[in-house]
């Protein structure tokens, strides 16, 4: 796939501050790619800087090869889906979409055209003469992302578009968005803190933290490979376990040996990190194990999570039973339980 | 967008403030320095005269007198217009809205008109004189119009809707559950009144008193019509420099007195707000 | 929040004022009715002193000066005002210069303001007049114009300002297509509480428009009759202005919904 949107060392500073901190990346065509980092991670102005709404302090932005770092707001083949959704108050549903065809000049009978099309494929047809503030969130969130898709943009900004739904209509919009995306063959750019919605939406990720990118993969491989601990940890829920090294051998604090891969050129304090849903009751049958005492357990309908006291931890290591495996033994607080896992789903990383 | 785009939207009304307000308060300030002609225009020759007149018995007295008019006024005004804000904000919150808009109303018709009315009502042809006689009081009453009274009566009259919204603000942004939880801590409800609501809302009030004040000492309209001819405040004073006795340096000398006393009351009460955010921030906390 | 007896106590405070605060007017307009023109005694209903009144051709002729005043300053102030506060709001560094500019009108005297005018006027040898009039209740009215419009733009949503940028606008076009009409409701009710405030103003226009007779406002005109005493005539023209500015005051309420000019 032929590359869209190329970001080459991108800055931004406000004052002594970094915001964005040297960010390389290609995004591809027909992409739909998540910038995911907690507040402050600085995804919002990186994506604020693609709509040219931020300056860049240094770097460049390139759009099918061109450079569009200077090139202003309104001049870009690129759209914004707002958090705010800032759809205009005084404009019905049809108004508001129209507007950024009025803007291209566009004769009235293809804006007209256009926009009953796009009415249709959101399903606001019967709402078009609606204002915003006659609208439910979730509909005022469709009539923002129609505004800006009916341009037709290269590239479609979404900051936190889903931020503002209850959680139910998250999921279904997740989805919703998905086929749109696929349906319109425009790049989607997403922000969010949310890493599920990443992990349900996005094709590729880019996992930003202070302004820096910390991993850019799809979504398989950053649950799996994260590249860091913070990443790790700030993907799922990850258990993490303080070991001492001795040459290529790894013991936990009370004395287990942990075995597992040690990535190459890895020094000083280390983890050993294990997904919940990778921890196993049979805990005999597996290379690394580790027992303690139940101090809760949290039903979630699917899964049973079952925190344990141990020694070899600081914090309580937490595991996922099935539904199945929950009902075939009780799970008590105080009952003392041995959990094993697998070498090969040990991560090792710098503490 | 840049400070530079929205130079050009502030930069008209920027020269118009420069041009019509700037300029000649500064001319006066600058006026209030130079000597009086002989024949009633100006010296240009610099003296701190005009300040001197100002410490004269004869117009200190005026300052003091406006000054307890307009602290008296602005008492009343205050005490009166916190009790009406706060039975408004007693009230069930529905009916709030329109019992403050009616008691704002009268602010909104002409000043002096609203002054004229108790003209009516006070003269000796008066309404308030002919409902006592036609009750059968036949004495002497007392002289009311052209009083210090009725001059205090007219300007509290006047002001009191302002003082009313200003204590308003702070009352019906106050947290029901705080006096429930001062009751809840087994506090009366006088007790409530006194150690939790009156400190918190209590800069609103202080707003209202202030600008009372301030509206009424250099006013002279109240005074003219409401104290009679021989009836002087500052605001008097300043007028006639101008428009009788024509000594405009002493007249703007006034004004500048009038200016600082102005200056020095918004400062505190800048000051006293600061004090006492801490308080009204974690109510409004509270209520977010 | 209170029991009974503290809700009956309540009731009388209001009761009290709102008596104080209306029977005066209401008197003053019932007069305006009374045949004999007389406040101690009630001699029947009838509007002759109405016809009295539109008779009278300095009043009229004041009355038309007011209107010339109040539309041209509410006008500029209206435009003046509103860009001021536009301005203000998106600029990111706040200037307490220019924030002490726009609030000194409001604070500052009417005597001082007057007396400034008048020596400012009279030192470059303006004739006075209705336009220097017009001038100086420009002052005050952009004033208040810019804190009504400013109210509103405190709640105003910025990104759809970038919105319009990010679908194609220049500036302009979203000035004149989304801030300008969002702003509509609040431009209005500031030019009309402009124009209320210039016609009910005295202090500075008994400075500024000068000795002749030609250049008389309203409010001038009201002062110069009540100082002769109380006349039936004044009782009328009190009704006339009190109506008038109630009719300006909902109609800017109307408009404004949420929160009272000048609040």
């Amino acid at each position: 796939m032929t590359t869209l949107l190329s970001l080459r060392h991108v800055e931004k500073h406000f004052g002594h501050v970094r915001a964005v901190n040297g960010v390389s990346l290609d995004i591809r065509q027909n992409e739909f790619f998540a910038l995911l980092g907690a507040s402050g991670s600085g995804k919002t102005t990186l994506l604020r800087m693609l709509a040219g709404f931020e300056a860049l302090s240094g770097g460049q932005i390139l759009l099918n090869g061109k450079d569009i770092s200077h090139v202003p707001p309104n001049h870009r083949p690129v759209n914004l889906m707002f958090q705010s959704y800032a759809l205009f108050p005084h404009m019905s549903v049809a108004q508001n979409i129209a507007y950024g065809l009025e803007m291209e000049k566009l004769p009235r009978t293809e804006i007209r055209q256009r926009v009953d099309e796009i009415l249709a494929t959101i399903q606001l047809s019967a709402l078009a003469s609606r204002k915003p503030e006659q609208l439910s969130g979730g509909q005022r969130q469709r009539v923002a992302l129609a505004r800006a898709l009916v341009k037709r943009p290269q590239l479609l900004l979404l900051d936190e578009p889903l931020g503002a739904l209850d959680k139910k209509l998250r999921g279904e919009m997740q989805l919703e968005l998905k086929r749109i995306q696929h349906q319109f063959g425009i790049t989607f750019i997403i922000v969010t803190h949310d890493q599920e919605e990443a992990l349900v939406m996005a094709d590729r990720i880019a996992i930003l933290q202070h302004g820096e990118l910390l991993q850019c993969a799809p979504p398989r491989e950053v649950y799996e490979h994260p590249a860091n601990r913070f990443a790790a940890e700030f993907i799922g829920v990850m258990n993490v376990i303080p070991v001492a090294r001795d040459g290529a051998k790894l013991t936990a604090a009370e004395g287990s040996l942990i075995r597992a891969d040690i990535p190459d050129g890895m020094g000083g304090d280390l983890v050993a990190a294990v997904r919940p849903e990778r921890l196993r009751l049979d805990a005999h049958a597996c290379e690394n194990r580790l027992s303690g005492r139940i101090l809760a357990t949290a039903y979630h309908g699917l899964d049973l999570q079952v925190h344990i006291e141990t020694p070899a931890m600081p914090k309580p290591l937490i595991c996922r039973v099935t539904a199945d495996a929950a009902e075939a033994r009780s799970f008590r607080t105080g009952d003392v339980l041995s959990l094993g896992w697998s070498r090969a789903d040990t991560r090792i990383f710098a503490a | 967008m840049q400070d530079r785009k929205t130079l050009i939207l502030i930069a008209p009304a920027f020269a118009w403030l420069t041009a019509f307000m700037v300029v000649p308060c500064l001319l006066i300030l600058a006026l209030a320095f130079f000597r009086r002609g002989i024949y009633g225009g100006i010296d240009y020759e610099f003296t701190f005269e005009n300040f001197g007149m100002v410490f004269d018995p004869l117009y200190a007295r005026i300052f003091l007198k406006s000054a307890w008019i307009a602290g008296l006024a602005a008492l009343i005004a205050s005490v009166v217009g916190y009790a009406a804000a706060y039975a408004i904000a007693s009230m069930p919150r529905h009916r709030q809205p329109a019992l403050l808009f009616f008691a704002i109303l009268p602010f909104w018709s002409n000043y002096l008109v609203r002054t004229y009315a108790w003209i009516v009502l006070l003269n000796r042809e008066g309404l308030i004189v002919g409902i006592a006689r036609a009750l059968g009081f036949d004495g002497e009453l007392p002289q009311m119009l052209y009083t210090e009274g009725a001059v205090v009566l007219g300007l509290v009259y006047n002001y009191l809707p302002f003082v009313i919204l200003a204590a308003y603000a702070p009352l019906s942004r106050l947290n029901p559950e705080i006096a429930e939880a001062s009751r809840d801590l087994g506090a009366g409800g006088w007790t409530t009144f006194r150690r939790v609501i009156l400190p918190i809302t209590l800069p609103g009030v202080a707003t209202g008193f202030i600008f009372v004040f301030v509206l009424s000492i250099g006013n002279f309209v109240t005074p003219a019509l409401l104290g009679g001819g021989q009836f002087q405040m500052i605001g008097n004073l300043v007028y006639a420099q101008f428009l009788t006795a024509n000594d405009w340096p002493f007249g703007s000398a006034l004004s500048m007195v009038l200016i600082a006393v102005m200056l020095v009351l918004l400062t505190l009460q800048t000051y006293a707000n600061e004090h006492a955010s801490t308080g009204r921030q974690s109510t409004e906390r509270a209520d977010g | 929040m209170a029991d009974r007896r503290t809700f009956r106590l309540m009731l009388l405070i209001l009761g009290l004022v709102f008596a104080f605060l209306y029977i005066p007017i209401s008197v003053l307009v019932g007069l305006s009715f009374n045949a004999g023109g007389m406040p101690t005694a009630w001699t029947g209903f009838s509007l002759k002193w109405y016809g009295a009144l539109f008779a009278n051709q300095d009043i009229l002729r004041a009355a038309g000066n007011t209107l010339i005043v109040g539309l041209v300053s509410a006008a500029i102030s209206t435009v003046l005002g509103t860009l001021l506060a536009i301005g203000v709001e998106i600029r990111r560094r706040k200037g307490s210069v220019l924030e002490t500019l726009i609030f000194a009108p409001m604070v500052i005297p009417d005597i001082v303001l007057a007396i400034a005018l008048l020596s400012f006027f009279s030192l470059l040898d303006v004739r006075l007049g209705l336009h220097t009039v017009i001038m100086a209740h420009v002052v005050f009215n952009l004033a208040y114009v810019c804190a009504v419009v400013r109210a509103r733009l405190k709640s105003f949503d910025w990104s759809i300002v970038e919105a319009s940028t990010d679908l194609g606008a220049s500036t302009l076009t979203t000035l004149r297509r989304v801030v300008l009409p969002v702003l509509a409701p609040a431009i209005i009710a500031g030019g009309l509480l402009a124009f209320t405030l210039s016609v009910d103003e005295f202090i500075i226009a008994f400075f500024t428009a000068g000795a002749q007779r030609a250049s008389i406002t309203l409010p001038m005109q009201i002062y110069g009759m009540i100082r002769f005493g109380v006349t039936p005539e004044i009782n009328v023209l009190a009704t006339l202005v009190i109506g008038f500015s109630l009719v300006t005051l909902a109609l800017s309420q109307r408009l404004n919904r949420g929160g009272l000019p000048g609040q």
